[in-house]
């Protein structure tokens, strides 16, 4: 947005901020440690305001939780940069030199004034009012999201929006203030950094770049495709149409984790050659052809990039099992089977260096220099740089930056007679993703066993729903088996659920419309019922025994 | 901010408002005895080790909550003060179980009433053993409390407080029964606890310990520095290993690292997978019978390959799609795309969490 895809700021610099503005983000849960920083800057004295439409903790703790509609993110943004433009508390300086086309931005806000955005939103008017003045006066006013934000058919123009938001009051290149997505995965980042991604290489240079592509191809020795790719969401749509074939799937289990799992299985079943690598037996698995056994975080040596940016070491601790490999040594010996000559690396640090050489952003970042320095933050382009804590100091990295002024647009699915409810779903603290991992511990077993909804309530009392009781689940994909959570943290309208649970799969529900640009797909919005569950075999099965599994 | 001189043991000292006497006697390798004290906490003072002579004072004061004015004058080391500390620690000790030899048992993690008294004459005091009562039907499966152990240093209800912000303990009871307690005194699975065991680490006596390691003997245990392989925070984390196995994971100390010496529960105490008896260990391919079946690496390895390679003979590089993990290391990322660009031809080629 501003020149780079990562946190603009650092986790330590959390707690000496003066403002928190935290949306789409359950960070107490998705994000402990990072939480942890943001409850010492609220000791400290720091606002803070949550945007979320359940009341989740942060929003116990904020001086204003604004409870929007699911979905409705663009319209109260908008309305912020309203009040912030029509109270003139804009940064009209950093406007000047680091932007441009705030006459655009100042033409779609207009319209959104905060009386309408409460009648859209469900926020008061004068929460948001009161919001726009907070985030503009306070220097150090940081902004804090996750999937909240992404997940959506409008998950980028949420993005724009923020950026937008930021842009708007000069909070870049201030320490403790920023834009700042908090990743979900241990090396989401650095996945993105290393290239698995189909419009870039390694280090954001473009496939397309004849430039970038020239230096790849002289150190890799091959000619290199330069047509981008496409993202997840467009191979799954291609496996599920049968253009694509073949699939090499490392380290997920896309049974569980990607939308509308129903299709998918169907697409997977016709696909003619699939291998799987992973430490687990995982769901994926039922359609490989070929299974390979991979090492674990404990058991390999080399990099995770965190959500800072920061590059640190994975060491090994303890040998895999059986034959178990870790993953880069069966991905050398894969390329060499297929004719490619992979280099024999000694080991990550070579790998790293390789990556490094051709990547400017990461080039002064090198495993020896981790081991004496600690973690580094990109940018780091020599061996020399201390690396960089926060971005954009003195302007943009991109030089001047676009406002991009986004309309709201409706999720893709509303509720409507047969299916009322919103459901939302998303991350607990004591599991993680497809839970493989935190199913096979005691502690979150014993917290979270089975699936659960969570339901406010009034919605409770008008379907005669009771705590603890085991419901259906239904949307126009499909239908699911969960346990009635009844919770105040829940908006009238609205109901949420776990991921986790690979037994009750709230992916066989959600929908794979996806954000136009990512193609990202909208976990956080589709219609729903719940059904009662009259046939007393199924409320038998409170799924604890296989929970022990 | 002006900062200003003060002077520690004849030494002058620079200072700046805010600064406590402790903080700038340790910048300066002054030792200070404490056991309240976590810089992740508010100084409490609670625990009288740091006591110090202030110049202007009549009383001996806590090094830990008093800060710094321009010209205070500080002694860490006086015979009022060893005559203090002497006593101090033999009431600690009348009030806490003794080994064999008379002296504090160890924890893993160490007990630094056992380290405070190291070569300390103490006075000969009749037992105290106050009536502490803990919580031994407590289900949870991770935090053990032992409230013969505990001195009411707080520093566990402080973090719950401060730290971790949820209250799940807090100081219950009062005079020589106080312990530490939760709503009811029920387990911490029906409290507002996150099991985060931040609690255990801040505690200096190992009254609080984990049960998942609590027969094994953890200072034979081989530790390596790593990144937790959960959320995208980044923490670093210690891998203790005994016989080849992970059996604890601990933060690295406060201040050195991005986590700040804490963790959360799926990071200390989430490693069973690691040997899980589910993990695949040997490369399996589908049969003839629609099963899979254990192979060699080599027939995995060539199986692999071909039948991505006879994919795209049949329908291109287009019908290929390389899917990569944000779990996975950084050079491992970097060998999928690899794979799929140059040896494949393909920029098919994304990663499970590209948000």
């Amino acid at each position: 947005m501003f020149g780079a895809g990562a946190m603009t700021n650092s986790i330590p610099e959390i707690r000496d901020t003066d403002m928190m503005f935290v949306i789409g983000s359950n960070t107490t849960e998705a994000h402990p440690i990072i939480a942890m920083e943001m409850k010492r800057a609220r000791r400290r004295g720091a606002k803070l305001v949550v945007a979320d439409p359940r009341r989740i903790w942060l929003a116990e703790q904020a001086d204003l939780h604004l409870q929007l509609r699911p979905g409705t993110d663009v319209w109260l943004i908008n309305a912020i940069m309203h009040v912030i433009l029509a109270e003139g508390l804009e940064d009209r300086e950093f406007i000047a030199r680091h932007t441009e086309g705030i006459d655009e931005l100042r033409a779609v806000v207009e319209r959104y004034t905060p009386e309408e955005a409460e009648r859209i939103t469900g926020v008061p008017a004068e929460d948001i009012r009161t919001t726009a003045r907070w985030y503009a006066t306070t220097r150090k006013a940081g902004i804090y999201y996750t999937l909240g934000i992404t997940e959506h058919t409008h998950g980028t123009d949420n993005v724009f929006s923020l950026a937008n938001l930021v842009l708007l009051t000069g909070h870049l290149g201030v320490p403790s203030a920023g834009l700042n997505p908090l990743r979900g995965q241990n090396n989401v980042q650095g996945a993105n950094d290393a290239g698995a991604s189909p419009i870039y290489y390694p280090g954001y240079q473009r496939v397309d770049d004849p430039e970038a592509r020239a230096r790849f191809e002289a150190e890799w020795g091959v000619p290199l495709d330069p047509t981008p790719g496409r993202t997840l969401p467009r191979m799954m749509e291609a496996v599920c149409d049968g253009d694509i074939k073949g699939l090499f799937i490392m380290g997920e289990d896309i049974v569980l984790s990607e939308p509308n799992v129903g299709k998918l299985e169907q697409g997977l079943n016709n696909a003619e050659f699939i291998v799987v690598q992973d430490i687990f037996m995982n769901e994926t698995c039922r359609f490989a052809d070929v299974v390979l056994p991979a090492a674990c975080f404990a058991e390999k040596d080399g990099v995770f990039t965190n959500s800072d940016r920061r590059v640190q070491r994975v060491r090994k601790a303890v040998d895999p099992p059986g034959q178990a490999r870790p993953d880069w040594e069966i991905l050398c010996d894969i390329a060499r089977a297929a004719g490619y000559p992979m280099p024999h690396y000694q080991g990550p640090a070579e790998i790293y260096a390789e990556m490094a050489r051709l990547s400017p952003k990461f080039a002064g970042i090198s495993h020896p220099r981790i081991e004496t320095e600690g973690g580094l933050q990109w940018p780091c382009p020599e061996p020399t740089h201390p690396g960089t804590r926060f971005l954009h100091e003195g302007g943009p990295i991109i030089g001047r930056s676009r406002f991009r002024p986004a309309e709201y647009r409706p999720s893709r699915e509303q509720p409507d007679a047969e299916y009322p409810l919103v459901l939302s779903t998303g991350r607990t603290l004591y599991h993680y993703n497809a839970a493989t991992q935190t199913r096979r511990e005691s502690g979150p077993v014993l917290k979270q066993p089975t699936n659960f909804v969570e339901v406010s309530p009034r919605d409770a009392r008008k379907l005669g729903l009771t705590d603890g009781e085991r419901v259906h689940v239904c949307s126009r994909r499909g239908t699911v088996h969960a346990t009635v959570m009844i919770s105040r943290r829940m908006r009238p309208g609205c109901i949420w659920m776990p991921l986790h649970f690979s037994e009750d799969r709230a992916n066989l529900l959600t929908t794979e419309a996806g954000d136009s640009v990512t193609g990202t797909a909208e976990y956080k919005v589709c219609a729903a019922r719940i059904e009662r569950i009259t046939d007393p075999a199924h409320t038998e099965d409170d799924g604890g025994a296989r929970a022990a599994r | 901010m002006t900062s200003f001189t003060i002077e520690i043991d004849g030494r002058p000292v620079q200072a700046r408002p805010g600064d406590t006497v402790l903080e700038l006697a340790r910048g300066q390798g002054i030792d200070i005895p404490t056991l309240c004290h976590d810089p992740r906490l508010e100084p409490a003072g609670c625990c009288r080790s740091c006591l110090v002579e202030i110049e202007g004072q009549r009383r001996l004061q806590p090094a830990c909550t008093w800060k710094a004015t321009p010209g205070l004058k500080v002694s860490t080391r006086s015979e009022r003060i060893e005559r203090h500390r002497r006593v101090l620690m033999s009431l600690y000790l009348a009030d806490h179980p003794v080994d064999a030899d008379g002296r504090p048992p160890e924890s893993p993690d160490g007990n630094a009433l056992r380290h405070l008294t190291e070569g300390m004459p103490l006075l000969d005091l009749d037992r105290i053993d106050s009536p502490r009562a803990g919580r031994p039907d407590d289900d949870n499966p991770y935090i053990r409390f032992d409230p013969a152990r505990c001195i009411l240093c707080a520093r566990c209800t402080r973090y719950c407080d401060e730290v971790e912000a949820v209250n799940a303990i807090a100081l219950t009871e009062r005079g020589g029964a106080t312990t530490i307690g939760t709503i009811g005194m029920t387990g911490l699975l029906h409290t507002s606890c996150e099991l985060c065991g931040g609690c255990i680490d801040t505690c200096p006596t190992g009254a609080l310990s984990e049960k998942k390691n609590a027969d094994l003997d953890l200072a034979a245990a081989e530790v390596t520095r790593t990144t937790c392989n959960f959320c995208g925070v980044g923490c670093q984390v210690d891998l203790h290993v005994l016989d080849g196995r992970v059996v604890r994971v601990t933060s690295p100390p406060p201040g050195t690292t991005v986590n700040d010496g804490n963790l959360c529960v799926k990071g200390r105490f989430a490693f069973d997978f690691i040997h899980s008896e589910d993990r695949l260990t040997e490369p399996l391919v589908r049969g003839e019978d629609g099963r899979l079946h254990p192979t060699t690496w080599q027939d995995a390895i060539e199986k692999t390959a071909a039948g991505l390679l006879g994919v795209k003979r049949r329908h291109g590089p287009g019908s290929l799609g390389f899917i990569s993990s944000s779990r996975c290391t950084g050079e491992e990322n970097y060998l999928v795309q690899k794979l799929a660009r140059a040896a494949f031809g393909t920029n098919d080629c994304h990663q499970c969490a590209a948000t």
